[in-house]
């Protein structure tokens, strides 16, 4: 393969080996962070834990768009109920991405966008119904700036009549079922001058008795106008979406 | 037999000449038609490596002197360009043609000044509104190889239409399929036969998409360029073919990528999930599928997700 233009082909080749070579020192970064120990105490105090790779956290190889980084967490490889899952990035300002509060007949897994400041680890920490906390971890390569650029929607002027607009679809899956959702929000992240945290900060799926089946809290690390995904175990009737955000800007459809 | 100070005499050579082989393109100029020469890069991804030389260019040797198409990544990728072709013709730099706004083929216009930089108006609008930004980026991606390099926006603008110059009828033509509204130069030379579709079309590279304003868009300007008579083609990325074959391959996965996303949206899967799908046989040998794969879902799996969400 080492013909002219080969030279680059070759050391491409030899990167390659490298990163090979290296990429048990990637994985050991990402369970050892300089921040690990700081951001599992902001997040889990200290509660003793345990890495536990069934916990996927799945991210692209590399964000494409720093405001925009697809992130899916299953932790249903675990097969035990959980209370809660949080996620966050070690390396972003704002390092908090959501917490998730499944109850009974809703699965461990949910996706949404959020923004990376710079590439970094993220964390998965999963709380079992016995208290115990298992974490996941992933790593996104970036360029970074997600969280100090201003979103698209503060470039236009007419974001203010699409704010709490929600789409959303419902598929039918082996599983159960899948609810898809999108809701208009700038989710300012309050770190560009000038412009103030505004940000959805709640999220709830109830059933028509007003009992909770999903509760969810975000952070302005989520992208704006995110597209948020969850599954059901069953069918799950008439249920309605409900959201709030920090300015106290409710929005409220059924799925 | 050579002694142990012979091979780390060697061993030294070749360290000290791949130093000095770092940041110096390895430009090879080849003739495929009467004037007209190319210069085919790698199918690689921009890397600290490679300089960013992952993106064919060419020029055409008039009679009333030489056309450049596309300028490289960088001020040394134009310089190079520019030396080589001295070594070729005597003839002048008569002007330099930007075929669309991306990184990799308008960042080595400083080297040719003064001589007239051409493109599209669309194009001459995104590389002023976006230049900066993309040569952040390349300094990031290719580190030093882009030293000295700065953002030079098109002097003049091209009209589509027939155009004669220096013994040459030319046709340009406004698409739109990869780079925006009107944004895709394409240039068609009649006298030779040879049509340059730039990044309209990757050969043995997969695509990328990120200012497609859509898949079926794209698919419909490969359409017309396959309606044209040309003796050979020269891809944005990848070797010259004289048949269809390139861009049949650039359709064909495009056209997958359009269903596949189409699909995932119907099923409802995230953005994540769609990252992982497999991608087929038939393109999984296409140098960058999996990285331009991930790339297309950011850039268009949202509009696709659009469609089937109810208001």
């Amino acid at each position: 393969m080492c013909k002219r233009k080969s030279w680059a082909a070759c050391w491409s080749r030899a990167g390659l080996v490298v990163a090979l070579a290296i990429s048990p020192l990637v994985a050991a970064q990402t369970e050892d962070s300089v921040m690990w120990d700081y951001t599992r105490k902001m997040f889990i105090g200290d509660a003793t834990y345990s890495f536990d790779e069934r916990i996927r956290v799945e991210l692209p190889s590399f964000a494409e768009d720093s405001m925009q980084v697809p992130l899916g967490v299953d932790a249903s490889g675990l097969n035990e109920p959980i209370q809660q899952m949080i996620a966050w990035a070690d390396y972003n300002p704002i390092q908090h991405i959501f917490t998730y509060r499944p109850q009974a007949g809703v699965l461990p897994q949910v996706s949404l966008p959020f923004k990376v400041q710079q590439s970094t680890p993220v964390r998965v920490a999963v709380q079992l119904t016995s208290g115990e906390w298992r974490v996941g971890s992933g790593y996104v390569d970036a360029a970074g700036g997600g969280c100090t650029l201003p979103s698209e929607s503060r470039m236009q002027d007419d974001w203010v009549s699409s704010l709490g607009q929600i789409s959303a679809g419902r598929f039918s899956r082996a599983s159960g079922d899948r609810f898809k959702l999108q809701v208009m929000h700038p989710m300012d992240s309050g770190l560009v001058a000038n412009i103030p945290s505004f940000y959805l900060e709640e999220l709830q799926v109830r059933r028509p008795s007003g009992e909770v089946l999903i509760q969810m809290q975000l952070s302005p690390a989520v992208s704006e106008n995110p597209v948020i995904t969850f599954d059901t175990a069953t069918g799950a009737a008439d249920v309605t979406l409900w959201l709030r955000d920090n300015d106290g800007n409710e929005f409220e459809r059924a799925l | 037999m050579p002694t142990l100070i012979t091979w780390l005499l060697a061993l030294m050579c070749a360290a000290l000449s791949s130093a000095s082989w770092a940041l110096n393109y390895d430009l090879q100029p080849r003739q495929i038609a009467e004037n007209t020469w190319v210069v085919i890069g790698t199918t690689e991804d921009f890397s600290r490596q490679n300089g960013g030389d992952i993106v064919n260019s060419a020029f055409i040797v008039t009679s009333e002197g030489v056309i450049v198409l596309d300028s490289g990544p960088s001020r040394r990728y134009g310089e190079a360009l520019k030396q080589k072709i001295t070594e070729i013709t005597d003839q002048p730099i008569l002007k330099v043609i930007n075929s669309h706004h991306h990184p990799d083929h308008f960042f080595g216009n400083q080297a040719f000044l003064p001589a007239p930089i051409l493109s599209l108006e669309a194009t001459q609008r995104l590389i002023a509104e976006r230049g900066e930004t993309y040569a952040e980026n390349m300094y990031r991606l290719v580190g030093d190889w882009m030293r000295g390099t700065e953002v030079v926006v098109p002097t003049q603008t091209i009209q589509p239409g027939v155009e004669e110059i220096g013994g040459h009828r030319f046709e340009w033509f406004a698409f739109s399929g990869h780079s925006g509204e009107r944004a895709d130069l394409v240039l068609l030379d009649h006298t030779t036969g040879v049509l340059f579709p730039f990044d309209l079309v990757f050969y043995q590279r997969a695509a990328t998409t990120p200012d497609t304003p859509g898949l079926e868009i794209w698919l419909q300007d490969l359409e017309r360029l396959a309606q044209m008579e040309f003796r050979q083609m020269l891809p944005g990325h990848g070797e010259v073919v004289s048949d269809l074959t390139a861009l049949k391959q650039t359709s064909a996965y495009l056209a997958w990528l359009h269903e596949t996303l189409q699909g995932a949206a119907a099923e409802g899967l995230s953005s994540s999930e769609v990252m992982r799908l497999p991608i087929p046989q038939a393109f999984s040998e296409l140098a960058q599928v999996r990285q331009e794969f991930e790339r297309s879902v950011t850039h268009l799996y949202r509009h696709y997700e659009q469609a089937v969400f109810t208001q």
